[in-house]
């Protein structure tokens, strides 16, 4: 059998998965980092799996995409591309694989044309296979990707996303392929996209079948989640109906939202009389010894629930979103509601909103939503922006039902049918002006960028260019294990931390004294390859000088009465609207901050003059953190 | 606790200064048998010269004027019983003030005499003596008459002479006072301003003129004479390599190839010293043009900064010699017997941030002090590992001085030594000079005054540039926050 590998284009692909027995395997480390340790398994652990899974002969490595790329500029401070490069030298012959929002890319909402395209053509230089999907199952959404996927020869593979539900048949799964072949063509994979891991086996069996009556010789890819810990049920059940490409991960890393393990999964198909194509199971083994002494250093970023969560059947939560939504229910103290939330209010909120697919950006606004109702008391009465969106259509149609009249009233208030009818469809979004944002990217780094820089600063501005000033500053922390760039509390008087760079070299930093000089500066000494270094650190403001008064809900709304705004939640400031002396009224927009991927525009409930801009675009701001001041109109 | 180092104490001599040259003159009279009295402002309590010296007397609280008070430097050495005060350079080295204060306190200045100091400190009568002895010289104007009677005379000698022309107090010394002066809009504007500047920075309004020599080089030579007038050069230097007037390197001997021209400039310089009845060190510096003519410049009346170049390829020891002259005795050397052996060089290792326009460093601890060492390696420091520098005197921490064959096995020393220097806390002049010696126009020995404006890019170094420091700054940074503040 030949293998699936880099360099292979779509015919040879399909020809080779359809001329061979048993099924492949797509190790989704990407949506196991996502969905188990908030995204955060760096490229240093990736790089110690490269080896043994280059050896597995795995169909391909699902390695970047989704939010992975927003999260290694973010917070494991790595360069999307460089990433990419890095293991592609140590992985010759395994196809990378990313999965793209289609219109929404990496991102959470929709990008204009030309950088959705830009986009596509720099990444294809590095990923071979391209999933592509859109949560509104809504094919217009994700054409553009499409096509530049194809020009660049890549392998292109479509979802469509998969629901439970009286609307969610067969015979809607199959139009639906249908209308994808029409724009694709023959030539594809076809990827059943079930990010929630909702369903039974025999339900996913089924849907297998139903397309493979109506498309023989599909090439279907399975995606699921075991988060109700029975993925492997369906996966199962999806070979056994004809599909040729399942995903999983490595178990060393597995745990209760992402993929279910490799090794279980041949195990149990085993036991049917599939064979994984080509894969090295001896490999697959030796990935996990590699990297079994590497979890503990991501522990903080497990979910805080430990165990499997077969109540994704009712709140149909997608995997990559379990630990995010617990982890924001921990830091914002409403763990107590989560059942109400999970349990009661998100599958109404769902059912209100079309039944459509609790994928990206979608399901942060059910989630959001939910969350809104349960703890505002007033349902829909805090609607978030991208909510209003939603409701009117700007991320597409929805694909069963429209929400009832009531949520739009609520909404929009009583005229919601006019604002429906002047600003509801879709926007023709504006192609970007991309010199002149190449421009102020060059002002802010002080040299040109790469076009690889230009493509992440366009997707995230300000978490980019902050990310490439860390890059000037610290270096290239990616050579830096999780023991080191994760660790939680100091280091101890005395260690020595040891690692390799880029080059291989490896270099020995032992951690020497703290001292505090006279003028409050703190030294911290520390022996850098045999030299002595010292780094200072100026005194922080002990904690107490600093209010930390934590202002309720009801609080912030009044001092906003009173021309006082303050940040709702923690939040990112994403866009000031108002410039200092500007006269706002009643409903004009202030700033828009955001939160958990949400945006969400705080506007003004007075009339006014605005005097003081506290606020900082880009910068994080906590509840009750001063915004604006606006000098109420004296009448 | 003194006479337990067996030393005899019956001669001590006091040293009117500070830093590291406060302690290689104090070397000098430890090495010489004679007690060693150091003084110190209250800024200098844990400066290194009163530890080493064999007794140290508090002058005061300063900053900078005790070491400036002429009557607690008298009075120190009296209570110390000093018969001799070595004023060593900077301070009051060229104020006849103490020499004087000295001869009325029956106390041997280590020095020329107060009248020598004054005239030659004074440089439109420093340029008559020498005018008389045919020494060659710059065109230049005496003191400019007050008031706008001055300022016409600056006109018609810049008239007749040609812009630029340097305006200078004639009190000044050491690059102070000095202003050069393109057109004469500016001349005009720019006599009063100089006048007061003169008056503030030295007490003496005077000011002259002198015609610019464009890009010279700088080169000195010592000299040295006994009260018999026997006077001896020590040969030349090359100190050409300055920033503002202020000299960064200094070579010994200067790297001109016609060797004649430098042994004629040498031996003008011994008529010069001869001309001003020269006693004791000095240095006679020169200017010399593309076309290698010769001006002279000024004598500077005191041991230099520099003094250790001429050291390491003369073999003598210049502090030692100066305090035994001092004494009475008479030069133990002649011409003939000094001998120019290989090259060395001297650089100021400063705690200042040459990208930061020099910006001196002071305040900052050394945390960790590691210093090069071998063959042909000679420091005269006076920073230590925990030493905090001070914010009120200068920046020099130590003079690293190499000696060598060739001046490119020199060079290559430099090198080394700069490459071995550890120095954390402050930041220094170590690594613009790395990048300084590693320059192809100073490795072929071809600079004059205007190297470093012709060679800006030698300030476009990295400074601890490394990958893994960048890393260790993060490591440092979560070590400190105790967590990482990027990776939440």
């Amino acid at each position: 059998m030949e293998r699936i590998k880099t360099g292979m284009n779509i015919t040879e692909v399909l020809k080779t998965v359809r001329g061979t027995e048993g099924y492949f395997i797509t190790n989704t480390a990407r949506d196991l980092s996502q969905s188990d340790f908030k995204n955060r398994i760096l490229l240093h652990t990736d790089l110690l799996a490269a080896k043994t899974r280059e050896n597995a002969n795995y169909f391909s490595l699902e390695i970047t995409g989704g939010a992975s790329v927003h999260v290694d500029i973010l917070r494991k401070q790595v360069d999307p591309f460089l990433k990419l490069e890095l293991l592609r030298e140590r992985m010759p012959n395994t196809m990378f694989q990313t999965l793209c929002r289609g219109v929404n890319l990496f991102g959470y909402r929709p990008y204009p044309q030309n950088v959705i395209r830009l986009t596509v053509r720099e990444f294809a230089k590095y990923v071979d296979v391209w999933r592509v999907f859109d949560f509104m199952n809504h094919i217009p959404n994700m054409v553009a990707v499409f096509e530049e996927v194809q020009k660049a020869g890549k392998i292109l593979e479509p979802c469509i996303c998969f629901s439970t539900g009286p609307e969610h048949t067969d015979a809607f799964y199959v139009s639906k392929v249908k209308e994808l072949l029409d724009v694709t063509g023959d030539e594809i994979v076809l990827c059943i996209k079930n990010h929630g891991g909702l369903g039974t086996p025999t339900r996913i069996g089924q849907l297998v079948k139903a397309i493979m009556d109506q498309y023989p010789d599909m090439v279907i890819h399975y995606h699921g989640h075991n988060t109700d810990g029975n993925d492997i049920g369906r996966i199962t059940a999806a070979v056994k109906n004809g599909a040729k490409i399942v995903d999983a991960a490595d178990h060393a890393f597995t745990g209760y939202y992402g993929p279910p393990p490799i090794l279980s999964v041949i195990q149990d198909l085993r036991g049917d009389g599939f064979e994984p194509a080509g894969v090295d199971e001896k490999a697959v083994i030796e990935t996990s010894e590699v990297l079994r002494s590497e979890r503990e250093h991501y522990e903080y970023f497990e979910s805080q629930f430990k165990g499997f969560s077969p109540t994704v059947q009712i709140h149909k939560l997608p995997g990559g979103a379990m630990g995010s939504s617990f982890e924001q229910a921990v830091k914002g103290d409403f763990l107590d509601k989560m059942p109400e939330i999970l349990h009661e209010e998100l599958p109404k909120v769902q059912i209100e909103l079309g039944n459509y697919w609790s994928v990206t950006p979608g399901s942060q606004i059910l989630w959001t939503t939910a969350v809104n109702n349960v703890l505002g008391g007033d349902r829909y009465g805090n609607p978030t922006g991208d909510l209003k969106n939603l409701l009117l259509g700007k991320y597409g149609p929805f694909p069963f039902y429209q929400p009832p009249d009531w949520i739009y009233e609520k909404v929009f208030g009583a005229d919601w049918r006019k604002v429906l009818e002047t600003e509801g469809g879709m926007d023709d979004i504006e192609d970007m002006d991309i010199d002149k944002e190449r421009a102020a990217l060059t002002k802010r780094l002080g040299s040109d960028p790469t076009e690889q820089q230009l493509v992440i600063y366009l997707q995230h501005p300000n978490d980019a260019a902050e990310f490439y000033k860390f890059e000037e500053k610290f270096g290239q922390v990616y050579v830096l294990p999780p023991s080191i760039f994760l660790r939680r509390g100091g280091f101890k008087l005395g260690q020595t931390l040891k690692f390799k760079d880029h080059d291989g070299k490896e270099h020995v930093i032992e951690i020497g004294p703290k001292e505090k000089s006279e003028d409050g500066e703190w030294n911290i000494y520390l022996n850098v390859d045999h030299h002595e270094r010292v780094y200072l650190f100026k005194e922080k403001q002990a904690a107490g000088a600093v209010q930390e008064v934590q202002l309720s809900r009801e609080e912030i709304a009044d001092l906003a009465k009173a021309g006082d705004i303050r940040a709702p939640f923690n939040a990112n400031v994403s866009e000031i609207s108002v410039e200092i002396g500007q006269k706002v009224k009643p409903g004009d927009r202030l700033v828009i901050v955001e939160a958990m991927k949400m945006q969400t525009p705080i506007e003004s409930v007075v009339s006014g003059t605005v005097e003081k801009i506290s606020a900082e675009l880009g910068k994080p701001a906590k509840p009750g953190d001063k915004i604006m001041k606006i000098t109420l109109d004296s009448n | 606790m003194n006479e337990q180092r067996g030393v005899s104490l019956q001669k001590k001599i006091l040293v009117a200064n500070r830093g590291e040259i406060a302690i290689r003159i104090i070397r000098a009279i430890q090495e010489l048998g004679y007690g060693a009295v150091g003084v110190y402002e209250t800024p200098d309590n844990d400066a290194l010269h009163i530890r080493v010296a064999d007794e140290a007397i508090w002058l005061g609280d300063g900053p900078r004027c005790d070491y400036l008070n002429i009557d607690k430097i008298i009075q120190a050495a009296k209570k110390a019983g000093a018969a001799a005060i070595h004023p060593g350079y900077g301070f009051l080295a060229e104020n006849p003030g103490l020499a004087k204060a000295c001869e009325e306190a029956g106390i041997i200045f280590i020095g020329p005499s107060a009248e020598v100091i004054q005239n030659l400190g004074d440089k439109v009568t420093a340029r008559e003596i020498m005018k008389q002895a045919n020494i060659p010289m710059t065109p230049g104007t005496p003191n400019l008459s007050p008031g706008e009677a001055g300022v016409q005379e600056a006109v018609d000698f810049a008239k007749q002479y040609g812009y630029p022309i340097m305006l200078k107090a004639t009190a000044g010394g050491g690059g102070r006072g000095i202003r050069r002066v393109d057109s004469e809009a500016q001349l005009r504007g720019e006599v009063q301003v100089a006048r007061a500047e003169a008056k503030a920075a030295f007490n003496n309004d005077n000011i002259f003129l002198e015609k610019v020599v464009l890009t010279p080089k700088h080169i000195e030579v010592q000299i040295i004479a006994d009260k018999d007038g026997r006077t001896v050069h020590l040969g030349s230097r090359d100190c050409s390599i300055q920033r503002r007037n202020q000299k960064l390197v200094e070579i010994a001997p200067a790297l001109i190839k016609d060797r004649k021209l430098v042994d004629e400039i040498c031996e003008t310089a011994v008529r010069a010293a001869k001309a001003a009845n020269y006693f004791n060190a000095g240095t006679v510096e020169f200017l010399v043009d593309k076309e290698m003519n010769y001006y002279f410049m000024e004598i500077n009346t005191r041991i230099q900064v520099e003094h250790t170049v001429t050291e390491m390829v003369t073999g003598i020891d210049i502090v030692r010699t100066q305090i035994k002259l001092a004494m009475g005795k008479k030069l133990s050397f002649t011409q003939d017997d000094i001998q120019i052996r290989g090259f060395a060089i001297e650089m100021r290792i400063n705690a200042e941030d040459p990208q930061n326009n020099f910006m001196p460093e002071g305040g900052k601890t050394v945390v960790v002090y590691r210093s090069p060492g071998g063959y042909g390696v000679r420091l005269d420091g006076f920073v230590y590992q925990g030493y905090t520098i001070p914010e009120v005197y200068d920046s020099l921490l130590v003079k690293l001085t190499v000696h060598g064959f060739s001046w490119n096995e020199t060079v290559d020393r430099l090198r080394r030594c700069l490459k071995n220097y550890v120095i954390v806390g402050p930041k220094t002049t170590i690594p613009f000079y790395l990048t300084l010696v590693q320059d192809p126009d100073f490795k072929a020995g071809d600079f004059d005054t205007s190297f470093l404006e012709t060679h800006p890019h030698l300030l476009d170094y990295e400074e601890q540039g490394s990958e893994v420091n960048k890393l260790a700054r993060l490591i440092a940074e979560i070590h400190y926050e105790k967590q990482n503040s990027y990776a939440i």
